[in-house]
């Protein structure tokens, strides 16, 4: 497992308005790590995500990928460079295939020029091969190959969080967000989730970074976890320092404490 | 009923709906396209008369080389107007982009009804004719939607289109997927100037005459039209939308004044009928269906699983 640091958050601050979203968080995630990101609604989280991702600008400090600062870069450009993500409130091509959703996603692997594709070049209709192939793999993989020429827009619910992963996966980051992956999902599919991430971080050397509720869940997951709560982070550790953390029982339970 | 002279107005409006389909498939609502086609056709009527500098004979006639050239270069100024234009306007979504483009369409209108060489509000008369009757324009009009229609067919299949389709579902998630999201719909706009351009050289030889009233906002209303009615999901749709939209009032003339009434009522209804438009994904694939018959029984699916 690499363990370098990959991405380095460093006192990142957000301000929308009078609003202060996050208030000078810094953490690092290693290489190879899953790592969890708790706090109660509004805490910051998904702003976190927005700022790594290159969705909102920071109002101050700075986010540093592999050593380097990647502060107000294009959202396209930092998912070259290895950043993709899922979003809460899925965000899929509803109009579209599934299969056509992981193409949109694999046009760049490989890359052809557009003169080439529309000429119909045999460079092109290689990578067109390619990336077919690749798709049906990561469908395979997410158990969506039954349904890729179904649109987007009409699977059920579990599905289409699957395909949002399997679309994030295609662009071959080596940081994965999962903005809340199992909000919605039932018992049952919550542990297949837990499964299915624990194996895509060992089969496409994966770094994950996950927003998750429930906490049970991330416990198990994660390799090490930060909580925030009103912008700032109040905790950062194991999952096992982390739920023993007083500044953390508070917040969740409020001050006077209890059992956790 | 129809006769060439109608059928070269069909093939010009099926041309002029696939420019305002251009940049709409890739969710951008722009109305940029009577600019122009106001442009390219300015530019072939100055070409062709006051500037001849392409030598254009003086009995009326033009030589084909020269047409040709004509239809490159006013597809070449138009492209290169939209790449300036584009960049700026671009940034706007919506009904924003709509209201700019609109407006774009209103400047280009009144600069060519007041620059000193466009000849005011008569316009230029005169144009020389390249074909000695209207049938002759059909192969130029034929080549030029064959050649637009082959690229937007070809851009379904390939990563622009698809990143054009992305774009148009979801742009913040197609930005987050690595798409360059303002190089695409840049692409897609000066793309659909050119046709515009284009267009516009082979309607001010055609009609003979130009004048700034040929590229104004209502005659893009009745482009937009074009798209709605054949629909938008596919690169045929507007090409049938231009067809019978343009035929319609033509076709409708016995009946006199009610026709405009009538022409209404198409666009009124048809939108209802057909809210996908005549030509949807949808119809194409049972289309396919019927043509490949019972011959061969695999799928879509499992044609592409390898």
């Amino acid at each position: 497992m690499n363990t370098q640091n990959l991405l380095e958050v460093r006192n990142l601050s957000c301000r929308f308005g009078g609003l202060v979203a996050l208030d000078q968080v810094s953490f690092t995630v290693l290489g190879g790590e899953i790592f969890g990101l708790i706090g109660p609604n509004g805490a910051g989280k998904t702003t976190l995500f927005n700022l790594i991702s290159g969705l909102t600008t920071s109002s101050g400090g700075d986010v540093l990928w592999r050593g380097g600062s990647i502060s107000g870069l294009q959202p396209h450009r930092l998912n070259r460079l290895g950043i993709a993500r899922t979003f809460q409130n899925l965000r899929l091509f509803d109009a579209l295939t599934v299969l056509e959703n992981l193409l949109v996603a694999l046009q760049r692997r490989p890359s052809c020029s557009s003169i080439a594709s529309l000429l119909g070049t045999r460079e092109h209709q290689r990578a067109e091969q390619l990336r077919l192939e690749r798709a049906w793999q990561l469908l395979e993989e997410l158990g969506l190959s039954q349904l890729a020429e179904r649109q987007a827009g009409t699977l059920a619910y579990g599905d289409r969080r699957r395909l949002e992963i399997a679309r994030a996966l295609a662009t071959e980051p080596a940081l994965l967000l999962l903005d809340e992956p199992a909000a919605g999902l039932n018992p049952a599919e919550k542990e297949s989730l837990c499964a299915l991430i624990a194996h895509l971080r060992k089969h496409h050397q994966l770094t994950v970074m996950v927003i998750e509720h429930h906490v049970p869940l991330l416990m198990r997951l994660c390799d090490r976890m930060a909580v925030l709560d009103f912008g700032v982070r109040i905790a950062l550790g194991s999952p096992e320092q982390v739920q023993r953390d007083p500044k953390v029982i508070e917040a969740y339970l409020g001050s006077g404490g209890g059992q956790s | 009923m129809i006769d060439n002279g109608l059928l070269v107005q069909m093939l010009l409006g099926a041309l002029l709906g696939l420019s305002v389909y251009l940049p709409l498939a890739a969710g951008q609502l722009s109305l940029a396209t009577p600019a122009f086609y106001a442009v390219g056709g300015t530019l072939a009527a100055l070409l062709s008369t006051r500037w001849s500098v392409l030598g254009a004979a003086d009995n009326g006639t033009f030589p084909w080389s020269a047409f040709g050239i004509e239809v490159v270069l006013g597809g070449l100024l138009a492209g290169a107007m939209a790449l300036v234009v584009g960049s700026l306007v671009l940034r706007l979504q919506g009904i924003y982009l709509a209201i700019a483009t609109i407006a774009l369409v209103e400047i280009v209108r009144v600069a060519i009804l007041n620059l000193p060489f466009t000849g005011g509000a008569i316009g230029i008369f005169g144009i020389p004719q390249p074909f000695a009757s209207a049938a002759g324009y059909l192969i130029p009009a034929l080549a030029l939607l064959g050649l637009t229609g082959w690229i937007c067919h070809r851009l379904e299949l390939m990563p622009l289109g698809r990143a054009m389709a992305a774009i148009r579902d979801d742009e913040l998630a197609a930005r987050c997927m690595g798409i360059n999201t303002t190089r695409v719909k840049l692409i897609a706009f000066v793309l659909s100037a050119m046709v515009a351009g284009s267009t516009g050289v082979l309607a001010a030889h055609f009609l003979n005459t130009w004048n700034a009233r040929q590229g104004s906002f209502d005659t893009g209303i009745t482009m937009l039209a074009f798209v709605i009615l054949g629909g938008s999901r596919t690169w045929l749709g507007p090409v049938i939308g231009g067809l019978v939209l343009t035929a319609v009032p033509e076709l409708l003339r016995p009946v006199g004044d009610a026709r405009l009434v009538l022409f209404g009522l198409v666009i009124l209804l048809g939108p209802l009928l057909f809210p996908e438009g005549l030509v949807s994904p949808a119809l194409l694939e049972r289309l396919g269906r019927i043509g490949a018959g019972d011959r061969s029984a695999p799928s879509a699916v499992g044609e592409q699983q390898p």
